[in-house]
């Protein structure tokens, strides 16, 4: 052996030692199916990521149940019923604040900012009471197809009309992807955000084409410049609607067709072609199936891999883990495979990933980094309390709903956590524990079975709020903290004196947000 | 035991509680003090990206050019409207704002150098791949299967400081005014930065935020991310005191306009340098670039003209507080976009994503003027967009071994591949060539004959005995090849080069470690 085989065998034997201490290997990394019935732990898991956290009441239902049946039911139906409305606004007209005066514009804009504020309150509210994965499942493709409230310094889009989208991504959310897609083309926010409404025969404006294909669909590099141009043309002539001064085709706050504006020519995006039309077929409906459904057709099927494991990455960093070196291809692949072979069903894909082996895998567990939106509404859900400016919070910590950094949304992971949102993590739980009642927090004591013994109420609590079991001593001085000097044996009394029970108890809670485990999961 | 752990526990049996600065380190902290990264200078690097892409064409106007009129019959600026400066280029009047210290001023005054043409091969008209193309100094191909998670300056400051990532600075190596930490700052080792928004309320919420419980061992995911956040907790509790104590120590000098939200947070950079924090980067982001709609009035005002006006008032008033306050020398700083805009106006008096654009150079330090030539509006490439002169990491290479002492291999191992410094900036030693006790070489060199039809000689006089190499670049900064490398006497040297292609390259003579740059033409 000369010196350089011995120094690469060297190598080669530590980076085995390294892989033997290393991460707990991912024991499972295709989507077949996790048959076990699920313990409490596995059920916590399921309902932190399909969810924004169990209730100790809902998991109990759920222990015993197979992965199967739990997330069928929390998938529930394509249709599940629309929610009672944020407010009365939602159905108002709004004046143009272009051609107002000053004043009136500043009065329509603080309108929209205060109702903007209470849809998104509103909504964190929602998730936090969903029993099901509804707000979850639309709050993924509200991070996906995004559209701003807030862009260009002083352009603003109607609360209404984002509500209205909204409901698209709650209606569309298990459905046909390529539906959505189609929706969200022509959807009257989007048609604004990102200038189709400029986007004219002779005048293309490639804003939403690109993106469409970018970051929506195939994922950037599965088209040329040449592409973008065409699909440009093929989205020309949709309008959108916002104020009483302007025609509202299909009434306010939906999109409208202006059929001079279309461009009638041929198009040819990735290498298939659109047909000319006469100006006697330039409708709206005949548009909009023929031209903008062929061209999400077109994209579809020109590039079925593409699109199908750009849109599976982005589920496995959402629910699954969302480091971007660690993405699982192999699963990833899988769980592309099973879209793909669905015509593009979102719902199968979901029940598969969330079904799966890997999914449950250990090395998985604790992993994620909560979003904002999952730490304000996972709380409330949580602790059983209400949250009513929810969503000042989720904009203190870099998560303005209905308003991300660009169109290409958050960018998640650890960006979530920095020095400037860390603390206002910190100061978030800490003001929301402090302001629970006595009687709230008896509530969430008497939920635990055994409450009474203070080993097994520690230990529950914190698997309950935390995602992995706790190493090392911090049992012990959490039990320390609830104790306050008194002995083990003294709980059953204190925790029956419920001002001292309580106040004890949301010193505990705060102990726990303190840990940097408490903004995983 | 790792290397974590034993800085640990010795930093924990041997000091008890430390105080630096008054402010007292907690004995269980693995942060260590470390007063070796700020000696070998206090230079400052400031950065301005602007998002959106930047439309250089109406930034710096090519007035003279009526193909420019040509293809923007709405919104080219006249040419009685721009502000001409020293007879070199026409700005933007959005960019000469009055009663301010600003761009046209700086570059007057000799503090302002603007580079025409900066881009790369192949251009990637995504903002967000660009944006990370920009921000990590690498353009891979295939590029679709590389992705790009880690910034320049994260790597350098990474490989560079002494003991990171297990040694804490006492200061912030880099510090970000608002938002998420920036890509720019992430490295394979951890990121080298802070976000910071409000010194008072970071310090107000960040005290007592280190977490009393150990780091986790690494070997699991979880354990990776558990120790994410506990590093993020600690370096809250701790920075957050040293922003605050220079933040209150610093003051501003010149007067800003309180009502632009860039301009104060240059305001904000100015009082924290002042006040004596030793960080070697601030960012310092502006958004709103994407000006596909409606990118100016028909008066010139509208929000791209806004956005420049921001521009140059926010850096000029900070470079004029800089001055006041004696700071000047120590600054150098640099715009970046992820690209400028098509040539061609769309039909919405807007413009779509374009390639290469304009760049700003400023400091005290940096060789004024004008690099490159107007975009050549009559040779676009295959999409209608302006071809590139310089590439972008030409600057990068002169920050790393111009201001921050860093070394041609340095560049080399962060961008995988050699790039040319563009010799803008103007500290010529290498302290790492210094500390190495190589004497830097003065010389002179001359190319003959230039332009050639097949080989030149490149000639100097030597006063000592040197280590010598010499390679051809393309005039765009790209490494093309390596023509010498070894010890060369005292004497006049003579070196005969030849190039394989036709073409202008910059024949770079490298003489212990100071670079010479010779443009040499081969017509063949």
């Amino acid at each position: 052996m000369n010196r350089r085989e011995l120094f690469t065998s060297l190598l080669r034997s530590s980076a085995q030692r390294q892989s033997i201490d290393g991460p707990p290997r991912v024991t499972a990394t295709g989507v077949e199916p996790y048959t076990s019935p699920l313990t409490l732990d596995e059920v916590y898991h399921l309902l932190r990521r399909l969810g924004f956290g169990a209730t100790v009441q809902q998991a109990a239902g759920y222990v015993g149940k197979t992965a199967d049946v739990v997330v069928e039911e929390l998938l529930g139906t394509n249709s599940e019923l629309e929610p009672a409305k944020p407010g009365a606004w939602v159905d108002a007209t709004t004046e143009n604040p272009a051609g107002a005066d000053l004043q009136t514009r500043g009065s329509i804009w603080s309108a929209w900012r205060s109702n903007m504020a209470a849809f998104s309150n509103w909504w964190l509210k929602s998730m936090a009471a969903d029993t099901k994965a509804v707000e979850r499942i639309a709050s993924f493709w509200n991070a996906h197809f995004i559209s701003e409230f807030a862009f260009d310094s002083e352009t603003m889009i109607p609360p209404q009309s984002l509500y209205r989208q909204y409901l698209t991504f709650r209606k569309d959310r298990l459905a046909d992807f390529k539906q959505l897609v189609l929706d969200v083309s022509v959807d009257n926010s989007m048609v604004f955000y990102l200038g189709s409404y400029q986007n004219k025969v002779g005048k293309p404006n490639e804003n939403y084409a690109r993106e469409l294909m970018e970051l929506f669909t195939t994922g950037i590099g599965w088209y040329t410049e040449g592409d973008v141009k065409e699909a440009a043309r093929v989205l020309t002539g949709w309008k959108s609607s916002f104020f009483n001064d302007e025609p509202a085709n299909n009434g306010y706050y939906s999109s409208y067709f202006v059929p001079t504006d279309h461009d009638a020519g041929q198009k040819t995006v990735l290498g298939t072609s659109i047909p000319a039309r006469t100006a006697d077929n330039n409708t709206e409906y005949q548009v909009k199936m023929e031209e903008v459904l062929k061209l999400v057709d077109i994209i579809h099927e020109a590039r079925p891999e593409a699109v199908s494991r750009f849109i599976a990455t982005k589920l496995y960093k959402f629910f699954v883990y969302a480091s971007p070196i660690d993405t699982n291809t192999q699963f990833v692949e899988d769980v592309a495979k099973v879209f793909r072979d669905n015509n593009f069903n979102i719902r199968p894909m979901l029940k598969a990933m969330f079904t799966s082996t890997h999914f449950f895998d250990p090395a998985l567990r604790g992993a994620q980094i909560k979003t904002p939106i999952e730490c304000v509404a996972g709380l409330m859900r949580q602790l059983g309390v209400t949250v009513n400016d929810g969503a000042t919070w989720t904009g203190k910590m870099d998560q303005t709903i209905y308003d991300a950094p660009n169109v290409a949304g958050w960018p998640g992971y650890h960006y979530w956590i920095s020095t400037n949102t860390y603390p206002v993590r910190r100061q978030f739980a800490r003001t929301v524990i402090t302001a629970m009642t006595d009687a709230q927090v008896t509530t969430f004591i008497k939920q635990f079975p055994d409450y009474t013994d203070v080993h097994k109420f520690t230990k529950n609590v914190c698997a309950y709020l935390l995602p992995l079991a706790l190493s090392g001593d911090r049992y012990k001085n959490y039990e320390n903290t609830l104790l306050s000097g008194a002995p083990d044996y003294d709980w059953p009394s204190i925790v029956n004196d419920q001002a001292t029970a309580a106040a004890r108890v949301r010193n505990f809670l705060v102990a726990i947000s303190k840990a940097p485990d408490f903004q995983l999961c | 035991m790792k290397r974590r752990n034993f800085l640990k526990t010795t930093a924990a049996a041997a000091v008890g509680t430390q105080v630096l600065g008054g402010i007292p380190l907690r004995a269980f902290s693995p942060v260590q003090l470390l007063n070796t990264l700020n000696a070998d200078g206090d230079q400052i690097l400031i950065v301005i990206q602007l998002f959106g892409g930047n439309d250089g064409l109406n930034t710096i106007i090519p007035a003279d050019d009526s193909a420019y009129y040509d293809i923007r019959p709405e919104i080219a600026v006249p040419k009685d409207k721009t502000v001409p400066v020293l007879g070199k280029i026409y700005m933007h009047p959005a960019l000469d704002p009055k009663n301010t210290y600003n761009f046209r001023r700086m570059m007057e005054d000799g503090r302002l150098a603007v580079i025409q043409g900066v881009g790369y091969e192949n251009p990637n008209l995504s903002h967000f791949r660009s944006t990370d193309i920009w921000l990590s100094g690498l353009n891979p191909k295939p590029w679709e299967d590389t992705k790009l998670i880690y910034g320049w300056l994260g790597e350098f400051f990474a490989k560079t400081s002494p003991g990171f990532p297990d040694v804490l600075p006492p200061d912030p190596i880099a510090v970000q005014i608002g938002g998420s930490l920036s890509m720019l700052f992430q490295s394979p080792k951890g990121d080298v930065g802070i976000a910071l928004t409000d010194p008072d309320k970071f310090f107000e919420l960040g005290q007592g935020l280190s977490p009393d419980m150990d780091p986790m061992p690494d070997t699991t995911f979880y354990g990776k991310e558990f120790n994410f956040v506990r590093l993020v907790a600690e370096k809250s509790d701790f920075y957050s005191a040293s922003v605050k104590a220079a933040f209150d120590k610093g003051k501003n000098m010149a007067t800003y306009d309180q009502t632009n939200g860039f301009v104060r947070q240059m305001q904000l950079v100015a009082r924290l340098i002042s006040g004596g924090l030793k960080s070697k980067v601030y960012m310092v982001y502006m958004g709103g670039f994407d000006t596909h709609v409606q990118q100016q009035n028909v008066d010139l005002t509208g929000l791209h003209p806004f956005l420049l006006e921001s521009l140059s008032k926010g850096v000029g008033t900070f470079m004029q507080d800089m001055l006041l306050q004696g700071q000047a020398e120590r600054i150098v700083g640099y715009t970046a976009s992820e690209f400028g805009r098509r040539p061609y106006e769309n039909g919405s008096r807007g413009t779509d994503h374009g390639a290469s654009s304009v760049q700003f150079v400023f400091g005290n330090r940096v060789r004024s003027g004008v690099f490159g030539n107007n975009p050549d509006l009559k040779n676009l490439d295959g999409n209608g967009d302006v071809r590139y002169q310089y590439d972008f990491r030409r600057v990068y290479a002169d920050v790393m071994e111009t201001w921050f002492g860093g070394s041609a291999a340095d560049t080399e191992a962060i961008f995988g591949e050699r790039v040319l410094p563009l010799g803008v900036l103007t500290n010529p030693v290498s302290v790492q060539d210094a500390y190495a006790g190589n004497v830097p070489v003065n010389i002179s060199v001359r190319a003959y004959p230039n332009p050639t039809a097949s080989m030149a000689t490149l000639e100097w006089q030597q006063s000592v005995p040197a280590s010598v190499s010499v390679e051809l670049y393309s005039t765009e900064g790209r490494y093309v090849e390596r023509v010498f490398s070894g010890s060369v006497d005292a004497g006049t040297v003579r070196m005969p080069i030849k190039a394989t292609a036709s073409g202008v390259y910059e024949c770079v003579v490298t003489v212990n470690g100071l670079r010479n740059v010779v443009p040499v033409a081969f017509l063949r």
